[in-house]
């Protein structure tokens, strides 16, 4: 088991003086295996990136309990132990160009990386190239560039590429084929199966996309207004959803093969 | 006779570094009674050809060739004063990407009504007041947001009422350009079955959906018209474009869209490889060569005419009409 | 060579205009006391003379000439300006940074201090510690009109780094495992550079301004001449009853060159910077 997450609840409380409280996130909890790709799909609002930030540490939960291979994670706070989980969890965003900050190259996205795995001067420079090598793009095109200089395509792939260094346990990634072309979609995503190919990766595919979810994970969870209200293979969900909601999801995706009854 | 026709249409962007020949020789016909889809990727001049088709063109953009004929009315040789007077709001509307910040938040929704029916007509406030009711009733849209702001409506509900006071004319032809774009799967439902409500309603006649996804097109167009770099490739019925894709490119954002069906998790989803071209000087021959499998020698020369190869399919490839 | 950044703002015109008028008025008082080396305080001259061939400017009630004390005011004028929103940025930057970058309590109570200072009639907290002191050098003019001017300043920081903070950029530092203080310094003072730089423009022209105005109630320098010391004593010796218009007009002019110039400069930056910063 790679991520255990228990009952993990995010409550922001907004205004001064007449305090209100959102519960953006509402007893969520689910298992990830080693090698498991799962989707946790849902609209906007529906507490599902809330979830990822907390898992990985951007966002401190309000109560529940997250553990990775058996370790508090709520608990980490020091730099150096903060920097052993990042190493091993890791997130991918969806927008290719707010990842970057504008006014560096983007070989500072992958230099980062150093910063959790070490690595002597001298291999740093092989280290990155192999890297960018194995999600397709050649060195000398991308190295050295500003953000606004390449497309979003590859903006993607250098963020995938610094995975391929830290060659992480877990890694979330919040819609992160959605901002690019349909037509490089497939490359991207098959970067995450290779990843898991190789290194058992597993991957939280935070997304809208019920295609998507269905297409890439071995297991499907839907969120709702803050709670998982489906949870199952893609199959299941599809054919034999329990709740209302996914009914209602799987009626008003529109489809390719099949025509909405009532147009 | 159709209602929308384009004839070998070229507009252009200027720049400082040359023409982006965003739209570069299209050809278009658009029956009446019918959806159009108007599909490609980001810069694949879609929208572009969207403001063409009703002559909203002002520099940087400019109209290099072409006519555009809108119920039998060349538009493309009006100026600005008689489009809006004649064409903009009568004949065709659109409903812009961004209409969901198209509503001034100081107005009501019925303070918009007025202004589109007041600048086309000489009527009394009653008289807007009950188009207006009697339109929204029509749409099945609550009366009561007639008199809402519009941050006081959800974004669904802004999209419909956008959509219904650019309808409030009868134009024949409507326009949108990714009206769902923004919009969870259920609302988008909701605003896609008021846009086909219109045409049962004979409000408007004809529609051009612009969009990049193609399983919305599937749901509501007759026909989809796939655009590559600035050129159409390929223009068919929506079954031929699903069942049995022609152009290289259309067979491959076909093979590109994700859907949770058991058919796409069978194929599988393919990607082309390498980036659209740069429109600012594009490659010779056929725009797609450079990253299609199936390229042959001309294709590297020549560019291929979009042809009509029977059954009202219209393709542009060389291997589908050699020689044409 | 140029580097783009210079050739896409000069695109701009108000730039053009605004710029040509600052610099202009720079040079002036740089290079105006060595092309015009007179002495502005030598007060033997005929008294309240119209401008003429020896005297471009005239001269004030002591026989002063006034073209030599405009030269030197500007100077003087400037470089309070100048080191006065150097001190209010200093302080409104590192307020605001550490504020939107803390939060809670940390922001609350820095906040609660700006919101006090803000509040303030600056004019009165100035003429409270100038009135005070005996002899008031220009540096400690600027301190004055700095530690009262950087509020709105640390406002604006706070809400660019509140903004920054969650961009996906500086998750991705954070995941890397960057230090807070190399996550400020690398992520987030590079990315408000643009607005730092507004915002001094903006301080320095309040500066000059907030200068004038001290000194035109008799609490600016002590010793030495500043545009708004000839406008307070023109105003003293009645100038503008008596019609020795060229006595007030000049400095004014100036002084409402400078502030305009560079008011326009500021919103200038602005236009190129916001469609930039939309990603537009």
């Amino acid at each position: 088991m790679v991520l255990d997450v228990k009952d993990l609840k995010k409550v922001f409380t907004v205004g001064l003086l007449k305090r209100r409280e959102i519960v953006a996130v509402n007893d969520v909890s689910f298992e990830v295996k080693t090698g498991e790709f799962l989707s946790l799909v849902g609209e906007s609002g529906s507490g599902k990136t809330t979830t990822a930030k907390m898992v990985l540490k951007l966002l401190p939960p309000t109560s529940g309990s997250i553990m990775f291979e058996g370790k508090d994670v709520v608990g980490l706070k020091r730099l150096e132990e903060l920097r052993w989980y990042w190493k091993q969890v890791h997130g991918i965003f969806q927008d290719p160009y707010a990842s970057y900050s504008p006014l560096h190259k983007i070989d500072r996205i992958l230099n980062q990386a150093f910063t959790l795995i070490g690595g002597s001067s001298s291999d740093r420079e092989s280290m990155v190239k192999e890297a960018l090598r194995e999600v397709g793009l050649r060195p000398e095109d991308v190295l050295g560039k500003y953000p606004h200089e390449l497309s979003g395509g590859q903006r993607q792939r250098i963020m995938v590429a610094r995975c391929y260094m830290l060659r992480p346990k877990l890694i979330l990634a919040d819609e992160p084929i959605s901002m690019i072309d349909a037509s490089t979609r497939a490359s991207v995503l098959q970067l995450f199966s290779r990843l898991r190919e190789e290194y058992k990766t597993s991957v939280i595919f935070i997304t809208h996309d019920l295609g998507l979810a269905y297409y890439v994970s071995d297991g499907i969870m839907i969120m709702y207004k803050g709670s998982i209200v489906e949870k199952g293979s893609p199959d299941e969900v599809m054919e034999h959803p329990q709740s209302s909601y996914t009914k209602r999801l799987r009626e008003d995706v529109p489809l390719l093969y099949r025509k909405w009854a009532e147009f | 006779m159709a209602l929308l026709e384009a004839e070998d249409v070229k507009a252009y962007y200027s720049t400082v570094q040359g023409y982006i020949r965003a739209v570069d020789g299209v050809d278009l016909s658009l029956q009446k009674g019918l959806t159009l889809g108007l599909a490609g990727e980001s810069g694949c001049g879609k929208t572009t050809l969207m403001n063409t088709l009703m002559m909203n063109v002002k520099p940087p953009l400019h109209l290099m060739n072409g006519a555009i004929l809108l119920d039998g009315k060349v538009i493309s040789k009006m100026d600005r004063t008689t489009l809006k007077k004649n064409v903009w709001g009568v004949l065709v509307s659109t409903v812009p990407q961004s209409a969901l910040n198209a509503l001034m938040p100081t107005k009501r929704i019925l303070d918009f009504v007025e202004d589109v029916i007041t600048h086309h007509m000489n009527v009394s406030e009653s008289e807007v007041l009950s188009m207006a009711k009697k339109r929204f009733e029509e749409l099945n849209l609550p009366v009561e947001a007639l008199y809402m702001y519009p941050h006081e409506l959800s974004g669904g509900m802004k999209q419909r009422a956008v959509i219904s006071i650019s309808t409030l004319l009868n134009p024949k032809l409507l326009i949108v350009d990714e009206p769902t774009s923004a919009l969870d799967v259920s609302t988008q439902k909701q605003v896609l079955k008021m846009l086909m409500d219109l045409r049962k309603a004979a409000i408007i006649e004809s529609m051009v959906f612009v969009t990049h996804d193609i399983a919305v097109l599937r749901q509501i167009a007759e026909r989809i018209t796939i655009m590559y770099a600035g050129r159409v490739v390929e223009l068919s019925s929506s079954e031929d474009i699903l069942y049995s894709p022609k152009h290289p490119y259309t067979y491959n954002l076909i093979n590109a869209v994700v859907t949770p069906e058991p058919e796409v998790r069978k194929r599988g989803l393919t990607s082309i490889p390498g980036e659209p071209p740069n429109l600012l000087d594009p490659p010779k021959g056929c725009r797609f060569h450079p990253r299609c499998t199936r390229a042959i020698g001309v294709c590297r020369s020549v560019e291929p005419p979009l042809v009509e190869t029977g059954g009202g399919r219209l393709v542009a490839c060389h291997l589908v009409s050699p020689g044409a | 060579m140029i580097p783009q950044i210079v050739k896409d703002l000069f695109k701009i015109k108000k730039l053009d205009v605004s710029l040509a008028v600052f610099i202009g008025m720079i040079v002036m008082s740089v290079f105006g006391s060595v092309l015009y080396p007179v002495d502005p305080l030598y007060m033997a001259n005929p008294p309240e003379s119209p401008p003429s061939k020896v005297f471009p400017l005239g001269t004030d009630s002591w026989g002063r000439d006034l073209l030599a004390l405009l030269i030197n005011g500007i100077k003087s004028s400037l470089s309070i300006g100048v080191t006065a929103a150097l001190i209010a940025l200093a302080i409104g930057v590192l307020i605001g940074v550490i504020s939107g970058f803390k939060g809670g309590l940390t922001d609350s109570s820095l906040m609660l201090v700006t919101d006090v200072v803000l509040v303030l009639p600056s004019i009165l907290i100035m003429m409270l510690i100038a009135a005070y002191l005996k002899e008031r050098n220009p540096f400690f003019v600027s301190v004055i009109i700095g530690i009262t001017s950087w509020p709105w300043v640390a406002r604006a920081v706070r809400s660019q780094m509140l903004s920054l903070k969650t961009r996906e950029f500086v998750y991705m530092s954070r995941m890397a495992g960057l230090s807070d203080m190399r996550i400020i310094i690398e992520d987030l003072l590079p990315n408000m550079m643009s607005y730092t730089f507004m915002a001094f423009v903006l301080l320095m022209s309040g500066a000059m301004i907030a200068e004038a105005g001290l000194s035109m109630i008799g609490l600016g320098v002590t010793k030495g001449v500043s545009l708004g010391i000839i406008l307070y004593w023109a105003q003293l010796l009645e100038a503008v009853r008596r019609g020795i218009w060229w006595w007030f007009v000049p400095p004014g002019a100036v002084l409402v060159a400078l502030a305009a110039s560079l008011l326009l400069m500021s919103t200038a930056l602005d236009e190129y910077f916001s469609p930039r910063l939309k990603g537009g």
